[in-house]
C-alpha cells in the first residue's frame, strides 16, 4: 500500500516556540489512524498545516506522494478530497439541517456553478440517506442553531460525510457525546476506514480503543511513539509525557 | 418562483406598483383635486427609490455576506458621475460659454480639448453601461485584493470609508476634469426630453420604479440560491466554508461587485431626477447613513432595506424642513436604538408581534440550553 | 546700564581715529555749514558729519533727507520743521530745544538733490553702523549686506574692529565682505570675500552673489558660481530637514488623535466612530477654559492650557466613561454593531456642541510663551510645533508606562487577554472596561486641548481626523503602542515629502491608497500580534 499522507521533516514555530518539530508522519490509503498526545503537543497545529490553514516553516506534505500540499489554501486541499471536523463542532447555524448537508455535497463549487444550481433527485435522495444515517431526519428543516451539542457533532460528521472525502481528519469527535454515542461514532469511523483513509485526533482513550486502529503518540511537535494501543501505553516515555505533567 | 416571491416581497411589489401606477394619475389631475399630486413632488419621490435601491445593493452586501461596505455611497456616487457626464455632453452648446464640444466648467478652466475619459459619453449607451461597469470594475479590484488578502469585518469597513474618502478628495480637485467642487449640474434634457417636462419627470419615476423591483428580484434570487446559502455560510462561519472547499474570496467578490453594480444603478438614476451630482456625494458619513436604512429596516431581508431607506428619508425629508436641528439628534439615536433593541429591524420588529399574536409556537423550535 | 554710555563713548573714540573723522570739527560747526555751497560741498559735509559719530547726527541727518531741515532767518539757527505747513513748529536740531511756533516764512529749507540723498544715506548708514543701540547697528550692517556702498567700506571696517556682539560683527563681516566685491579690489580680496560670504545663510549666498555670476574675473566668476551651487545644495538639504520636521510635527498630531483610539480599539477591541468628537470635546473643554479666564482672571491666560489639559481629560474621560456603560457595553463581540451605534453618539455629540456653541469657529488663543519661532539653520521653527511633537511624546509615552507598570494597566492587559481568567482572579472586568475606556477617551480631550491650538475649533472637527486615526492605529498594528508611533510618525513624514510635489490634496490621497494597499497587503498592519493567538 503507499502513503495517502505524508509528513516529511515539518516544523513550525511561533514566536519561538516550536509547535511542530521535524514531525515526520506517514498514513497509508484506507488506514484508521488515532492520534494522540498530552496539550501542545501539536495536534491541532498538524491539522492546520494539512488543510492549508498554516503554513510551515520547512517541511513537505506530500498527498498520494505527488502533490505538495504546503502550497496550497484551504479550499484547494478541501477540493483534493481532504475533509476535516472541528475540534468544536461549527456548522452553519442559521441554516437548516438540511441546507447545511446540502452545502456539503461533493458538487462544483465555483461561484456561477452554485448561482444556477438545480436540486435535482439524486441530491434529495444523498441528502435524505445521509440524515438517515446521523439521525437528524425529524430535525431536517430545523435551524442548525437550535441543536444541541451532541446533535452538532453528528451534524458535522454528516457534512464531513458528505463531501465524500479521500481523507477525514475528524477532531476530538466524541466530546459532548454520551457514552453510547461515542461507541456509535467509533462504529461509524471504523466502517468508513478501508474506503476513506481517516485521521483521528482524541483524547478520550476509551474512545481510542473502541478504534482499534494504529496509534500516534505526539508530544512537542513531533512522533514520540506509534504503533498499537497497548504496545503504546506500555512505553515508559509515553507515560512518563502523560503523568509527568 | 414561490421562493423567489415570499409574503413580504409580494406585498411590497403590490405596493409599489400601485403607487407607480397611481402617482402619474395622480400627477395629471387637476391641482385642485384634493389627489393631485404636484409634478415637483415626483422627482422627489424617485429620489426615494433610488435611496431604496441603494439600500437593497447594501443589505445583499451586508445582510448576507456579512460585508459591512461603508463606502458604497462611493459606487453609487461613481454611477451618477457617469449618467452626468453624458448629461453634460448633452447640454451641448447651450452652455454659458456657448461652446458644443466643452462642458462650462471646462472652458472657465480654461481647457481647450476634452479628456479621454470624456470620450465616449455623448453616447447614451456608453454612459449607461460605464454607469454599471465602473463601479463594478472598481468593486471588483478591490474586492479582489481585499478578501484574497482575507482582510473582513471592522478592518474591510474601514478601508472602504478610506476608499470614498479618497475618491471625495479626487473629485473635489478641478484637475481631474469632473467639475471639482460644484460638481456636474445645469442639465437640460436626456435623450431630447427636456428633464424638466412633467412627462419626462414621470418617465424618470417609473423607471426607478421598475429598477427598485428589479433589483430586489435579482438580489432574491441571488440569496436563494445555493450561492446564496453558501455567502450566508460565510457570513457564519468562514473557515468551515473554506476548509469544505468553497473559494470564499470569489463569492465575497462577486457579491461586492453585484451590490456595487446595483449602487451604481441607483446613482445613473438618482441624479437625472436631482439635477446635480458633486463630490459631497462621496463623503463617507452618507455611506454610513445607508448602513442605518438597512439596520432599521431589517438587515438581510432586502424587503425591509427598501423600507428602511424610505422611512429615514422621508423622516429626514420633514425633520430637516422643520426642526433642522433635531435631524442629526434622531439619526444618531436612530443608529443606537436600531443597535440596542431591535436588531432585527422593522421586519423583525413585525414578525415578533405577529408571532405573539399567534399561539405558542412549536415546542420542538424552543432553543436547547 | 552702564554698558549704553560707555557703548557711545567707545564709538565715539572709534569715529575719531578713522580717517574722515581727520578734519576733527564738532557737530555744531559742521552743521552750520550746511546751508552754505553748492550740493557737492554739501555733501562733503554731510560726510563730515558721519565721520563725528556723534549720535545726535543722525538726527539731523534724517531730517535733511526729508527735506525737513531749515534755517531760521533771524538768527541762522538750524531747526528741524515739523507741524502743519500753515503753522510749522520748530526744534533745535541738534539740542533738541522746543522752538515753538516759527511763523511762515521764518526759516529756508536746505535743499538737497538726488545724488545728495545717496550720499546721505550712505551717511546714515555709516553712523547707524555705529548706533549705541544694538538692534539698529543690526539693521544698518544688514542694509549694507542688501545695498552695498563703495564708500561704507571703511565704516564697515571700523565698525567691525569696534563691534562687541558676536553677531551683529558677523553681519557686518557680510555685509563688509559684500561690498567688497562691489568695490574695485583685487581679485584675491574678492576671492576672499565670497569665500566669507559663502558661510552666510543660503538666502543670503544667493542674494548677495548672484549679480557677480558674470563676472569679468573668471576665477571670480567660478568661485560665485561654486559658492552659489554649495548653498544651493545646503538649502535643498535643510528643505529636506525642514519636511522632516513638519512630517513630524504632522505626525505627532495624528499620534495625538490616534492614541486614544490604540487603546480602546487597539487594546479593547472597540470601534469608536465617536472619537473625533470626544477630541472636539477637548478642543471645546480648553475654548471653555480660556473663556472663563478672559472673563475672571485675565492675568492667567498663560496658564489656560496648564488648566484645560487636566480639565479636558477628566471631562472627556468621564463622557467615555458614559459610553462605554451606556452603549458599548451591551455590544462587546459585535464590532460592526459597535461601529453603528457609536457613529450615533459622534452625530449627537457633534448636534449638540453645534446647539450650544453654535456652527462656527471658537478662537481658541495661544498663551504668549507658546507663540513665536526660531532659527535653526536653514529653517524657522514654530514653538507650537515643538509644544505639539513634545506633548504628543509625553503623552505616548506617559501612556506606555501606564500600560505597562501601574497596576490599572495590568489589569487592563489580563482582562484584555483572558477575561473569564481575570474575572475569576476577582479583577472587576465591567469596571476596567469602563476605565480602559475612559482613558482612550481621556486621551482623546488631551488630544483636542492640543489640536485647538492648530486647527479650527468647530463642531466638525472631529470629522476630519475619524480616518486618519484608524488608518494610523490599523497601519501601526492593531494592539500595539509602538506600532501605532511609527505608523504616525512615518505617515506624517510620507505625507510631506509628498507634499511639494504631489500638492497637498493628491499627496494626501496617495497616502490612502497607499495604505488601502497596504492593509490588503498586510492585514495586520506594520507589527502585527504574532502567535497561535493572531492566527485565530
Amino acid at each position: 500500500m503507499s502513503a495517502q499522507l505524508f509528513l516529511d521533516g515539518v516544523h513550525r514555530s511561533f514566536d519561538g516556540f516550536k509547535a511542530i518539530n521535524n514531525l515526520t508522519l506517514s498514513v497509508d490509503k484506507g488506514e484508521l489512524r488515532a492520534v494522540i498526545g498530552p496539550n501542545g503537543a501539536g495536534k491541532t497545529t498538524m491539522m492546520d498545516i494539512i488543510t492549508g490553514k498554516t503554513r510551515p516553516d520547512g517541511g513537505e506534505v506530500l498527498w498520494n506522494m505527488s502533490t505538495d500540499l504546503t502550497r496550497m489554501d484551504e479550499a484547494s486541499v478541501a477540493n483534493l478530497g481532504i475533509g476535516r471536523k472541528f475540534q468544536k463542532p461549527t456548522v452553519f447555524e442559521t441554516h437548516t439541517v438540511e441546507d447545511n448537508i446540502r452545502l456539503a455535497l461533493k458538487a462544483p463549487r465555483g461561484v456561477f456553478a452554485t448561482l444556477f444550481h438545480r436540486t435535482g433527485k439524486a441530491e434529495e435522495a444523498r441528502v435524505t440517506a445521509l440524515l438517515d444515517q446521523i439521525r437528524l431526519t425529524h430535525l431536517r428543516a430545523e435551524d442548525a442553531a437550535n441543536l444541541s451539542h451532541g446533535q452538532k457533532q453528528w451534524l458535522e460528521i454528516g457534512m464531513l460525510l458528505a463531501q465524500e472525502p479521500d481523507l477525514l481528519l475528524v477532531d476530538e469527535p466524541a466530546a459532548g457525546m454520551t457514552d453510547a454515542e461515542t461507541m456509535e461514532t467509533a462504529e461509524l469511523l471504523k466502517s468508513i476506514a478501508g474506503q476513506r483513509t481517516v485521521i483521528v485526533v482524541e483524547h478520550d482513550m476509551d474512545f481510542v480503543r473502541a478504534l482499534d486502529c494504529r496509534v500516534t503518540v505526539l508530544h512537542q511537535g513531533s512522533v514520540l511513539a506509534e504503533g498499537s494501543l497497548d504496545h503504546v501505553s506500555a512505553r515508559d516515555d509515553v507515560i512518563e509525557v502523560y503523568l509527568g505533567r | 418562483m414561490s421562493k423567489l416571491i415570499d409574503l413580504r416581497m409580494g406585498l411590497f411589489l403590490a405596493a409599489l406598483f400601485i403607487v407607480t401606477v397611481l402617482v402619474p394619475i395622480a400627477s395629471t389631475l387637476d391641482q385642485g383635486s384634493a389627489l393631485s399630486i404636484p409634478s415637483y413632488l415626483i422627482p422627489l419621490m424617485g429620489k426615494y427609490l433610488c435611496y431604496a435601491i441603494l439600500a437593497v445593493a447594501l443589505d445583499l452586501c451586508w445582510g448576507y455576506a456579512g460585508i459591512l461596505s461603508l463606502g458604497h455611497g462611493a459606487f453609487f456616487a461613481l454611477g451618477g458621475y457617469a449618467i452626468g457626464m453624458h448629461l453634460m455632453r448633452e447640454i451641448g452648446a447651450r452652455g454659458v460659454y456657448a461652446n458644443p464640444d466643452l462642458p462650462d466648467f471646462m472652458v472657465f478652466l480654461g481647457w481647450n480639448e476634452l479628456p479621454w475619459f470624456w470620450y465616449g459619453f455623448d453616447w447614451f449607451p456608453f454612459a449607461a453601461v460605464m454607469a454599471l461597469l465602473v463601479p463594478g470594475a472598481l468593486a471588483f479590484v478591490f474586492g479582489w485584493f481585499a478578501f484574497r488578502s482575507r482582510v473582513s469585518g471592522v478592518y474591510l469597513s474601514i478601508i472602504t470609508q478610506a476608499l470614498t474618502f479618497a475618491l471625495l478628495l479626487a473629485f473635489f480637485r478641478n484637475e481631474m476634469g469632473f467639475g471639482g467642487n460644484n460638481g456636474l449640474t445645469d442639465f437640460r434634457d436626456v435623450l431630447g426630453f427636456s428633464l424638466s417636462a412633467p412627462s419626462t419627470r414621470i418617465a424618470l419615476f417609473v423607471l426607478t420604479a421598475i429598477a427598485l423591483a428589479a433589483c430586489l428580484l435579482i438580489a432574491k434570487a441571488i440569496t436563494v440560491s445555493k450561492a446564496g446559502k453558501v455567502l450566508v455560510a460565510v457570513r457564519d462561519a468562514e473557515s468551515r466554508t473554506r476548509f469544505m472547499g468553497y473559494r470564499v474570496e470569489n463569492y465575497s467578490v462577486f457579491v461586492f461587485t453585484v451590490s456595487a453594480m446595483m449602487a451604481g444603478l441607483a446613482g445613473a438614476l438618482y441624479v437625472p431626477q436631482v439635477g446635480i451630482i458633486n463630490p459631497g456625494e462621496f463623503a463617507p458619513a452618507n455611506s454610513i447613513e445607508i448602513v442605518v436604512w438597512v439596520a432599521l429596516g431589517g438587515r438581510g431581508t432586502l424587503v425591509g432595506a427598501a423600507i428602511g431607506a424610505l422611512v429615514v428619508v422621508a423622516v429626514e425629508s420633514w425633520l430637516t424642513a422643520n426642526f433642522p436641528d433635531l435631524w442629526l439628534f434622531a439619526l444618531g439615536a436612530l443608529f443606537i436604538i436600531v443597535v440596542l433593541w431591535m436588531p432585527n429591524g422593522l421586519l423583525g420588529l413585525v414578525e415578533k408581534l405577529r408571532l405573539r399574536r399567534k399561539p405558542a409556537p412549536d415546542p420542538n423550535t424552543e432553543t436547547p440550553a | 546700564m552702564l554698558l549704553r554710555p560707555f557703548l557711545r563713548l567707545v564709538a565715539l573714540c572709534l569715529a575719531m581715529l578713522t580717517p574722515l573723522a581727520a578734519s576733527a570739527q564738532t557737530l555744531e560747526e559742521l552743521v552750520t555749514q550746511l546751508p552754505a555751497g553748492s550740493y557737492d560741498d554739501r555733501a562733503a559735509v554731510v560726510a563730515e558729519i558721519a565721520a563725528t559719530g556723534d549720535p545726535r547726527a543722525l538726527a539731523v541727518l534724517e531730517a535733511l533727507l526729508e527735506g525737513e531741515l531749515e534755517q531760521r532767518n533771524s538768527d541762522g539757527r538750524i531747526v528741524i520743521v515739523g507741524g502743519t505747513r500753515r503753522a510749522p513748529t520748530g526744534t533745535d536740531a541738534l539740542t533738541g530745544e522746543d522752538l515753538g511756533e516759527l511763523g511762515r516764512r521764518a526759516t529756508e529749507r536746505i535743499r538737497v538733490n538726488n545724488s545728495l540723498r545717496r550720499t546721505i544715506r550712505t551717511a546714515m548708514g555709516v553712523m547707524t553702523l555705529r548706533d549705541p543701540d544694538p538692534a539698529r547697528r543690526l539693521a544698518a550692517a544688514e542694509a549694507a549686506l542688501r545695498s552695498p556702498a563703495v564708500e561704507q567700506l571703511d565704516a564697515l571696517d571700523a565698525a567691525m574692529q569696534a563691534e562687541e556682539l558676536d553677531y551683529i560683527r558677523e553681519a557686518q563681516t557680510l555685509a563688509h565682505a559684500a561690498t567688497i566685491l562691489a568695490s574695485d579690489a583685487d581679485t584675491d580680496t574678492k576671492l576672499d570675500a565670497v569665500a566669507v560670504i559663502s558661510g552666510a545663510s543660503a538666502l543670503t549666498v544667493q542674494s548677495t552673489l548672484n549679480a557677480y555670476r558674470a563676472a569679468e574675473d573668471p576665477a571670480l566668476a567660478a568661485a560665485v558660481a561654486d559658492a552659489i551651487e554649495a548653498a544651493e545644495r545646503r538649502q535643498a538639504l535643510w528643505g529636506q530637514a525642514q519636511n522632516l520636521w513638519f512630517g513630524l510635527s504632522l505626525g505627532s498630531v495624528l499620534l495625538l488623535a490616534a492614541i486614544g483610539l490604540a487603546i480602546t480599539f487597539g487594546v479593547m477591541g472597540v470601534i469608536n466612530l465617536a472619537h473625533g468628537e470626544l477630541v472636539m470635546l477637548g478642543a471645546y473643554t480648553t475654548f471653555l477654559v480660556q473663556e472663563t479666564i478672559r472673563t475672571h482672571a485675565p492675568e492667567y491666560f498663560g496658564w489656560s492650557l496648564a488648566i484645560a489639559v487636566p480639565l479636558a481629560f477628566l471631562f472627556v474621560g468621564a463622557v467615555g466613561v458614559a459610553i462605554e456603560r451606556g452603549i458599548v457595553r451591551h455590544l462587546y463581540g459585535r464590532p460592526l454593531e459597535t461601529l453603528l451605534a457609536t457613529w450615533g453618539v459622534s452625530l449627537i455629540l457633534q448636534q449638540a456642541v453645534r446647539s450650544v456653541f453654535g456652527p462656527t469657529n471658537r478662537e481658541v488663543g495661544t498663551p504668549d510663551w507658546m507663540s513665536g519661532a526660531f532659527q535653526l539653520g536653514e529653517m524657522t521653527v514654530t514653538w507650537p510645533r515643538v509644544a505639539i511633537v513634545i506633548f504628543s511624546l509625553t503623552v505616548f509615552f506617559g501612556l506606555l508606562l501606564t500600560m505597562r507598570y501601574s497596576a490599572m494597566g495590568l489589569q487592563m492587559r489580563a482582562v484584555t487577554q483572558n477575561r473569564a481568567m481575570a474575572a475569576n482572579l476577582g479583577i472587576r472586568t465591567g469596571r476596567v472596561d469602563a476605565l480602559t475606556f475612559g482613558l482612550g477617551a481621556g486621551i482623546a480631550g488631551l488630544a483636542g486641548v492640543a489640536l485647538s491650538q492648530i486647527d479650527n475649533v468647530s463642531p466638525n472637527l472631529g470629522q476630519s481626523y475619524i480616518i486618519d486615526s484608524f488608518l494610523v492605529v490599523v497601519f501601526g498594528g492593531v494592539g500595539n503602542l509602538w506600532g501605532t508611533l511609527a505608523a504616525a510618525m512615518s505617515l506624517g513624514v510620507a505625507n510631506k515629502f509628498l507634499e511639494p510635489w504631489a500638492g497637498a490634496v493628491l499627496g494626501k490621497i496617495l497616502i490612502l491608497i497607499f495604505i488601502i494597499l497596504f492593509i490588503q497587503k498586510r492585514p495586520r498592519g506594520l507589527f502585527p500580534q504574532r502567535g497561535r493567538a493572531a492566527e485565530g
